[in-house]
């Protein structure tokens, strides 16, 4: 056994594992021109939803909660969608356009990192191209550019151009 | 507070019209009777001429001093129980009970569901098997169940009772359909009541407007207790004669003279000894209700007020509290003979009480019904019928358990955090949480039986189960003790234990987050290691068969739990780091760091345990573990919300790496008797955990669909023979075959590549070598070294793959 004692409490500097992005702030609410943010989103995604697109097969459960969350949120009520969408997540943990819908709730709410995440969750379990692709690197963006991360956002605009290209093969 | 007046008003002339009309016979045209100067100019006659002058004045003296006396004292008394009568009716506030409710059972074609927990679930909300054309009621017929689900005020939707059909098919729901056949996609079933807030000896009721009580409840009660309610003016002296005289032909106190008025003000504002005194003043605040408030307000607070039974040490108060204690129902929900015994239970709650004297309460109850035949309420052939109606209450709730202690604790803590107690108490709030009562009781019966069979002797071994939907953080069931119902000490939350190897994922995952230090194949010495200590003797950890095994692949070690490798890898990564690493992940450290909290020397409870272990089982996605989701006031405003929150683990790599090594620790390490163990396999990652002479066992696992810890070991510390993968593995194992599980689809992070490897030594291999492995890593971190019997044109790397 060629171990020595020599290398205990040998520090680590740079360890930036689970650097969590940060603490649960509460954020300033959303300034009323930020009523429409969750369109400049959709919007761009929609225009240019050519090339690949994967939809998931949908639970029709799911789809009467997410259509009603879309209503509430055309209403302006952001309370009522947030809870119909909690509810459609509960059945459908995993569906990213749930999850994109959430960011871009929270985006319209002020909360900069609840968007960030939930489009970054929706990204990890989305087709991560198409659409939703542009939508989640878009919230991203928006939402790192809200938080004076300019860096971050930069790069989430770059990434969304990567959403247009041809899906790798799997095997 | 209680707005009684606008609500109450015009439903009442309504429906009190209706009883009228059908009690037309029973009609008395009430003329004003100002009993008040009765009363005082009572004293006034004497009776003249045959007294001495003398005497005669004397008498006339007294009499006119009697008067004087009576008039100054009794009338400012008058005037003062008038004034008092209306400010504090005026003023009442009701107490109302904070309820908390488990998760709402969401409805839809295609959700997992089995036939047990449908039936456990409808159970809980308070639903009946009988005939489901009765609000309450379900049929089972094989696979079908044909169900009447109450109406409930969710917070965002108001929810008629309805009728619904569902069909299971091959565990989950084949179809779910409307009374009338048209399929239905997304239903809630109203969520079940766990228990209150309000401290043992207040007064429980379910505040109801006087328009939401059914039309037979308010025209039945006046029908028995009060006939002339409409027309008198809060004391009827023609009723009390009745009263009087009924009671002196029948030779028992069959009547009472009272009207709603007069048993109001006694409910409200008076005690309950019966002396002429408490008689006079009751009839004057009678009076004066009447004078100052109207025939709806009086009779809606009467039905919210009237005592109907005790809960434990609660007082039950009105007929919205009472219908969902004994009958499990909402008020509007009653059938006649229910509300016939409800109202029988107005003359007295125990005496007539449905469940400690049934024959009694069944008569009395048939004699409301027959009160209601002669008012014309019901038709001779409806009253044959419900005569013949067994007396139908719910039994379960005649005791006031607490199956669900461990987390209602939970959730009082969390509430006393953000609320002050003077909000929460008696205020009518809803407090809806996460608890799914179907995983709650799998948990409860895993842990039972899990303990019965596996402890030395009888009643040796305490444990503890928490059950975590990983995605949101929600707690769907949460057992403090073996005897789940056992108030006291509650083991999830506040049994803070030696954890053991089931820290050693952490130490593990900030290793991979080094990639250009670490793979899942890089070597690592499991061999005899010495740690200095300043001050303290040297440390000298050993493995737990006690053998050391060399080199080690790093998944090998901590599969198979290697705590010389661990330790090994753990001063490489440093002792700070894996602190820091706990505290990011919400769990407080004492400021002491000992290497040995690298082999789990830390102390912690199981919710905390569930709460390090959510990011793994929610894909790298950390959120605080919650059991609220709303809280809404009685007239379903929201006050408070505890919505869904991400915060994004930034290594996924090596998060998805750790979730490889974990499921290796089931397939081939010291979990691997767990498949064996489970109904079917559907992907369980896992850790066991032993400590020192046995003491504490645990295993945590989880899919993405659950994630459940279980503790076991004894209360006093002592060894008790108990091992993570003999002990706690099976229990977990016997609530996990309880639980619906389904394979989930699972998606690698982008930065991770598969690669053959093969073994011992791992070296880059092809799919057709005879010991070849498929394993991640993240990018560019792969073995370079060749085996050889890699095959170029066969090989190699596939990037963001499907799972296997």
């Amino acid at each position: 056994m060629n171990r020595t004692p020599a290398h205990v409490f040998r520090t680590t500097a740079a360890i930036t594992l689970l650097a969590l992005i940060s603490a649960c702030a509460t954020q300033p609410p959303a300034p009323t021109e930020d009523r429409s943010i969750a369109e400049q989103v959709r919007a761009p995604a929609a225009e240019q939803a050519r090339g690949l697109q994967v939809y998931p097969l949908r639970n029709p459960a799911v789809t009467e909660l997410s259509e009603a969350a879309l209503a509430a949120e055309q209403q302006g009520d952001l309370d009522q969608a947030a809870l119909l969408l909690e509810r459609a997540l509960r059945i459908q943990p995993r569906d990213p356009e749930l999850l994109q819908h959430m960011a871009e709730i929270r985006l319209e709410r002020g909360e900069w990192e609840q968007a960030e995440s939930f489009a970054a969750r929706s990204f990890d379990v989305g087709p991560r191209v198409g659409e939703i692709c542009q939508r989640n690197w878009r919230t991203m963006a928006l939402a790192r550019e809200r938080l004076q991360r300019y860096d971050g956002a930069a790069n989430a605009r770059e990434r969304l151009q990567s959403c247009q290209i041809e899906p790798p093969t799997r095997l | 507070m209680f707005d009684v007046v606008r609500h109450g008003q015009s439903s009442f002339s309504q429906q009190f019209g209706a009883w009228q009309r059908k009690a037309s016979d029973q009609d008395h045209s009430g003329k004003p009777v100002i009993i008040a100067k009765g009363l005082l100019l009572h004293s006034t006659p004497a009776v003249p001429g045959t007294l001495s002058p003398v005497l005669r004045r004397l008498l006339i003296h007294t009499v006119l001093f009697l008067t004087g006396l009576s008039l100054g004292l009794g009338l400012p008394w008058v005037w003062w129980l008038d004034r008092e009568a209306e400010r504090r009716f005026a003023e009442r506030q009701w107490t109302q009970d904070s309820r908390i409710y488990a998760r709402p059972l969401e409805l839809y074609v295609g959700r997992q569901l089995s036939l047990e927990d449908l039936i456990l679930e409808l159970e809980r909300v308070g639903m009946r098997v009988g005939d489901p054309g009765r609000v309450g009621r379900f049929r089972q017929q094989g696979t079908r169940v044909d169900l009447h689900a109450p109406a409930f005020r969710f917070p965002d939707q108001d929810q008629a009772a309805q009728r619904l059909r569902i069909a299971l098919a091959g565990g989950t729901i084949g179809s779910l359909e409307g009374p009338s056949g048209d399929s239905i996609a997304l239903v809630r079933l109203p969520p079940a009541e766990l228990g209150d807030l309000l401290p043992a000896g207040s007064d429980d009721r379910t505040l109801t407007r006087l328009a939401d009580f059914p039309p037979l409840l308010v025209t039945g009660i006046q029908a028995v207790e009060d006939r002339q309610f409409r027309h008198h003016h809060g004391i009827d002296p023609r009723g009390l004669a009745r009263a009087v005289w009924t009671n002196l032909c029948r030779g028992a106190l069959v009547q009472g003279g009272s009207t709603i008025t007069q048993q109001l003000v006694k409910n409200l504002f008076l005690s309950p000894d019966r002396s002429l005194i408490r008689k006079l003043n009751e009839a004057i605040m009678a009076i004066s209700l009447e004078r100052h408030f109207s025939k709806g307000e009086i009779l809606e607070a009467y039905l919210n007020e009237v005592y109907l039974g005790q809960d434990g040490a609660q007082a039950i108060h009105g007929f919205g509290r009472a219908s969902e204690y004994y009958f499990g129902l909402p008020v509007q929900a009653l059938d006649v003979d229910q509300i016939a015994l409800l109202i029988g239970m107005v003359r007295g709650a125990s005496w007539y009480h449905p469940v400690r004297n049934p024959e009694r309460a069944r008569t009395r109850r048939d004699f409301v019904l027959g009160q209601f035949l002669d008012t014309g309420l019901i038709d001779t052939g409806q009253h044959d019928q419900l005569i013949a109606r067994a007396l139908d209450v719910a039994t379960h709730r005649q005791r006031r358990q607490r199956p669900n202690a461990a987390f209602l604790e939970l959730v009082a803590r969390q509430l006393r955090r953000d609320y002050r107690d003077e909000d929460l108490r008696g205020t009518g709030l809803k407090i809806f949480t996460t608890l799914s009562p179907s995983a709650q009781h799998a948990a409860e019966q895993g842990l039972a039986r899990g303990l019965n069979a596996r402890e030395r002797q009888a009643n040796e071994l305490q444990g503890a189960a928490i059950l975590v939907e990983p995605s949101s953080g929600e707690i769907r069931a949460l057992v403090g003790d073996r005897e789940a119902s056992r108030p006291g000490f509650n083991r999830a939350l506040d049994a803070r234990r030696s954890v053991g190897s089931v820290i050693k994922p952490f130490v593990y995952l900030l290793a991979l987050a080094q990639p250009d230090r670490y793979t899942l194949v890089s070597p690592i010495i499991d061999g005899p290691i010495e740690v200095e200590l300043p001050g303290q003797p040297t440390w000298q950890p050993r493995n737990y068969d006690d053998i050391s095994h060399g080199e080690v692949a790093l998944m090998d070690a901590l599969a198979n739990s290697y705590n010389q490798a661990t330790v090994a890898l753990g001063l490489e990564v440093g002792l700070p780091a894996l602190y820091r690493l706990l505290g990011q992940l919400g769990i407080e450290t004492g400021d002491e760091q000992h290497p040995s909290a690298l082999l789990g020397a830390i102390s912690l409870t199981p919710l905390q345990v569930a709460q390090l272990y959510q990011p793994l089982a929610a894909e790298g996605y950390s959120t605080p573990l919650r059991a609220i989701t709303q809280v809404v006031d009685a007239d379903n405003r929201e006050i408070g919300r505890y919505p869904m929150r991400l915060r994004p683990i930034r290594e996924e790599g090596a998060l998805a790496l750790l979730d490889y090594a974990l499921r290796h620790a089931v397939t081939e390490g010291t979990a691997k008797g767990l498949p064996a163990l489970l109904r079917d396999d559907p992907g369980v990652r896992g850790k066991t955990g032993t400590t020192n002479d046995r003491r504490d066992a645990w295993f945590v696992g989880y899919t993405r669909q659950w994630l459940g810890v279980v503790w076991t070991g004894r209360d006093d510390n002592a060894p008790a023979g108990v091992t993570g993968s003999a002990t706690a593995l099976p229990i977990w194992a016997e609530i996990a075959n309880a639980l619906p599980f389904s394979p989930q689809p699972s998606q690698w992070p982008e930065s991770l590549e598969w690669f053959w490897i093969d073994w011992p030594q791992a070296l880059l291999a092809s799919e057709d070598c005879p010991n070849a492995l498929a394993v991640p890593f993240i990018q560019g971190s792969h073995p370079t070294v060749l085996s050889d019997c890699f095959a170029p044109a066969s090989t190699s790397s596939r990037s963001r793959g499907r799972r296997r």
